[in-house]
């Protein structure tokens, strides 16, 4: 993987005029995304762009290098990521068209000019490319399907600007670093701002799933693919044929991920998912795959017990790290630095630190689960949705909500008289048609940090009301999708997207300069795994029916009935405790609240004593408010003036002209 | 002050919340999530000095200021008679 950037400028302006006005604004750029590619730096001046690129390389070692130019038609592009079905395609071409590389980055091209931008439907891949064509004087942007890579623009006096990070856009000097009020917003109560917003003021982040075309001036974007949950189920399949092929699906996405020209390794979480994804890869690579884990001080996020156990079933060389709350203290400057986002919770932070382990080892690939959860509805929320639908259909039902107990067994919440839990639960009970029917409850908790707010950035940002907008954001065919469908598709734009796939994962990733490959994000298997019959997926209560039943036969029998844990790490206790990092004091402090003046200095400081008196682990509402509160003010302390612009290592970037 | 006002400020001073009805739900409006509602019970036994059973943990009791100041009022008069 790597970094991109760049920007448009004037067209017809002499080779010299455009060096000394627009070199050192994308070297600067190019130099400011080194950790996503420090294996080469490089800018290409050319007429009407100036394109930037910073190398990870992983195919093609060699050949690889860009920006990339066809030389017949000049038309030229950088490109992170990676094209998983580049042989393919390569071979589809191989006719009428000479490679002159081995690598991904030439099939692009090819099959750009081959059909044009509809290409992208072509790639099994994740990737944000940008390519200028110089025969009709367009600029291309495009971003994989679900978002597993970013991509940021923003509008400048010579048109636009574009980078794989909001720090790229800031070291060119085509922005000053300030926080967009709606975006804060939205970001504290949905985990993520709503496409295109971002939490910077006026950079924009394209959509997954989209593509850009700017011309003349203007700026137009589309999505070219999206999630269709609403698709008719197929009736023909049994679960016999449906493991089946689930099977050779995921035996093919995991075969496609491990093409590299370097070795792929994998994270293992000790879950069904990762462990599945072990087991495929252990046995397609003959026993030779390393695997990387999270170890937790604290007993109660711990899982390396299940971790041990799956690395020893399947044999792999097993390495992993143990974090403690102290040190997730300590690594959170760097995530926010990294993640360019306010956060909810401090679970980024061990994967910064997995991602160091696995480069020290000198790999630069691993496979990891995300996206299972979402397609074969893992997720608790599903249950809750199912559940919640279920007592609406008769809201005075005493046994209905009843079931809510068994879902959240390991909160302490459970252990509470349940007419209460009810209440809570029972939010938007009477409209289930709502499309935010799903969300409601989570986003009515994660609301309540408006409370903490300034007088002053309430004002700014009172016209936002986040959960409106990302229900307008919803296409109208959504509306009409039944509520799980409805569920995963929110799930997706605002979790999966904006914090899974970003903050916790490229930007944890590639922080360390690591590659992540994510099999189940492969859209084949996104698609077959929306035409399965909702049975499948979710069987009453039970999650993931079906993948299960494929993992059977490789993965341990206690990890496939264990109870379904999801990822957490330490809350924001660590930040007032004993174990409390040395920036907590100066940055959660009065002045520097007032100063950066999102949260109201009086509340803050009455949140930390109240935190600090306590002997117990601090309340979920408590623990986030903390949270978001901490990044923000690191995010403002990293990022905006007056923290200097990067300016690191602009002289490595090599400068060309054509 | 009388059992509703130092409610109210408990409410204030721990949920960081400014305004609310007296009769609003604390779990509907998310004034309180569920487990501020075992912050909410442990402030009521001590400061009030009474005891809440688990059977008594329920939103007609709890979920709203006015329900429980009026909770608290008839445990407290409940209790005061017995003794």
């Amino acid at each position: 993987m790597c970094g991109i950037a760049g920007f448009t400028v004037p067209f017809g302006l002499p080779a010299e005029e455009r060096r000394v006005r627009f070199g050192s604004r994308l070297r600067r750029m190019a130099a400011s995304l080194r950790h996503r590619g420090p294996d080469a730096q490089r800018g290409l001046l050319l007429d009407g762009v100036a394109l930037g690129h910073a190398r990870l390389a992983i195919v093609d070692l060699v050949g690889g290098a860009q920006p990339m130019r066809d030389p017949d038609t000049g038309v030229t592009i950088v490109f992170n990521g990676e094209i998983f079905n580049y042989l393919e395609l390569r071979e589809r071409l191989g006719s009428h068209r000479v490679f002159r590389t081995k690598s991904d980055t030439e099939v692009i091209l090819a099959c750009y000019l081959d059909r044009g931008i509809d290409c992208v439907l072509d790639f099994i891949g994740q990737f944000a490319f940008a390519i200028h064509d110089p025969r009709s004087g367009v600029l291309w942007l495009a971003r994989d399907r679900v978002g597993i890579l970013p991509l940021h623009y923003t509008r400048t006096a010579e048109g636009l600007a574009f980078a794989s990070e909001a720090k790229a856009l800031f070291a060119g000097g085509w922005r000053t670093p300030a926080l967009d009020s709606r975006g804060v917003k939205q970001t504290l109560q949905l985990w993520s701002p709503v496409v295109p917003r971002t939490v910077f003021e006026g950079v924009s982040q394209l959509a997954p799933g989209s593509v850009a075309r700017w011309s003349d001036g203007r700026l137009e974007t589309w999505r070219y693919w999206d999630p269709d949950f609403g698709v008719e189920p197929r009736a023909e399949v049994d679960a016999a044929r449906a493991e089946e092929e689930l099977g050779a699906l995921l035996v093919d996405a995991v075969r496609l991920r491990l093409r590299a020209d370097v070795p792929v390794a994998a994270y293992l979480s000790g879950g069904l998912d990762s462990s599945l994804l072990c087991s495929i890869a252990q046995s397609q690579l003959g026993g030779t795959l390393n695997t990387f884990s999270v170890g937790f001080a604290d007993p109660g996020f711990d899982e390396r017990a299940f971790q041990d156990e799956v690395a020893r079933r399947l044999a792999t060389r097993h390495r992993s790290i143990l974090v403690s709350s102290r040190d997730i203290g300590e690594l959170l400057p760097a995530v926010v630095r990294q993640a360019e986002q306010v956060l909810l919770r401090s679970a980024p932070a061990p994967l910064l630190r997995l991602s160091h382990l696995v480069r020290a080892c000198d790999t630069k690939v691993v496979l990891t689960g995300e996206g299972s959860d979402e397609i074969f509805l893992g997720y608790d929320l599903y249950r809750e949705t199912r559940i919640r639908q279920f007592w609406a259909r008769q809201p005075g039902s005493r046994f209905r909500p009843a079931l809510l107990r068994r879902l959240y067994p390991y909160l302490p919440m459970s252990q509470q008289g349940h007419e209460l839990l009810e209440q809570f639960f029972g939010i938007g009970l009477d409209d289930p048609k709502n499309p935010g029917f799903s969300h409601l409850p989570r986003w009515a908790a994660s609301g309540r940090i408006v409370r903490f707010f300034s007088r002053g950035f309430a004002e700014t940002a009172a016209e936002e009301d986040p959960v409106a907008s990302v229900l307008a954001s919803l296409p109208a065919r959504v509306r009409g999708w039944k509520p799980l469908a409805r569920a995963q598709y929110l799930e997706m734009q605002t979790l999966l997207a904006g914090y899974l796939l970003g903050s916790q994962g490229d930007r944890m990733l590639m922080g360390n300069s690591v590659e992540g490959r994510f099999p189940f994000l492969d859209h084949r298997l996104i698609e077959f795994a929306a035409a399965l019959p909702e049975r499948f997926k979710l069987r009453g209560l039970s999650e993931k029916w079906i993948l299960k039943r494929l993992a059977r036969r490789s993965v341990p029998t206690t990890v496939l009935q264990r109870q379904k844990y999801p990822y957490r790490a330490p809350a924001a206790g660590f930040l007032t405790g004993v174990d409390a990092p040395g920036w907590v004091r100066e940055l959660l402090s009065r002045e520097a609240t007032r100063k950066v003046g999102v949260f109201d200095e009086e509340k803050v400081a009455r949140l930390v004593a109240k935190l600090s008196a306590r002997a117990t682990a601090p309340s979920e509402a408590d623990s986030q408010a903390l949270m978001a509160i901490a990044t923000t003010q690191l995010l403002a302390d990293q990022l905006l003036p007056p923290a200097p612009v990067p300016q690191r290592d602009v002289d490595a970037v090599e400068l060309e002209a054509a | 002050m009388n059992p509703r006002a130092r409610i109210r400020q408990f409410i204030v001073e721990t949920f960081f919340v400014d305004d609310f009805a007296d009769d609003q739900s604390f779990l509907r409006s998310s004034i309180i999530d569920s487990l501020g509602m075992v912050e909410l019970v442990a402030y009521l036994e001590k400061d009030f000095g009474i005891k809440i059973a688990d059977a008594e943990l329920i939103p007609d009791n709890l979920d709203s200021l006015a329900r429980a100041s009026a909770f608290v009022e008839r445990k407290r008069r409940l209790g005061t008679s017995a003794a």
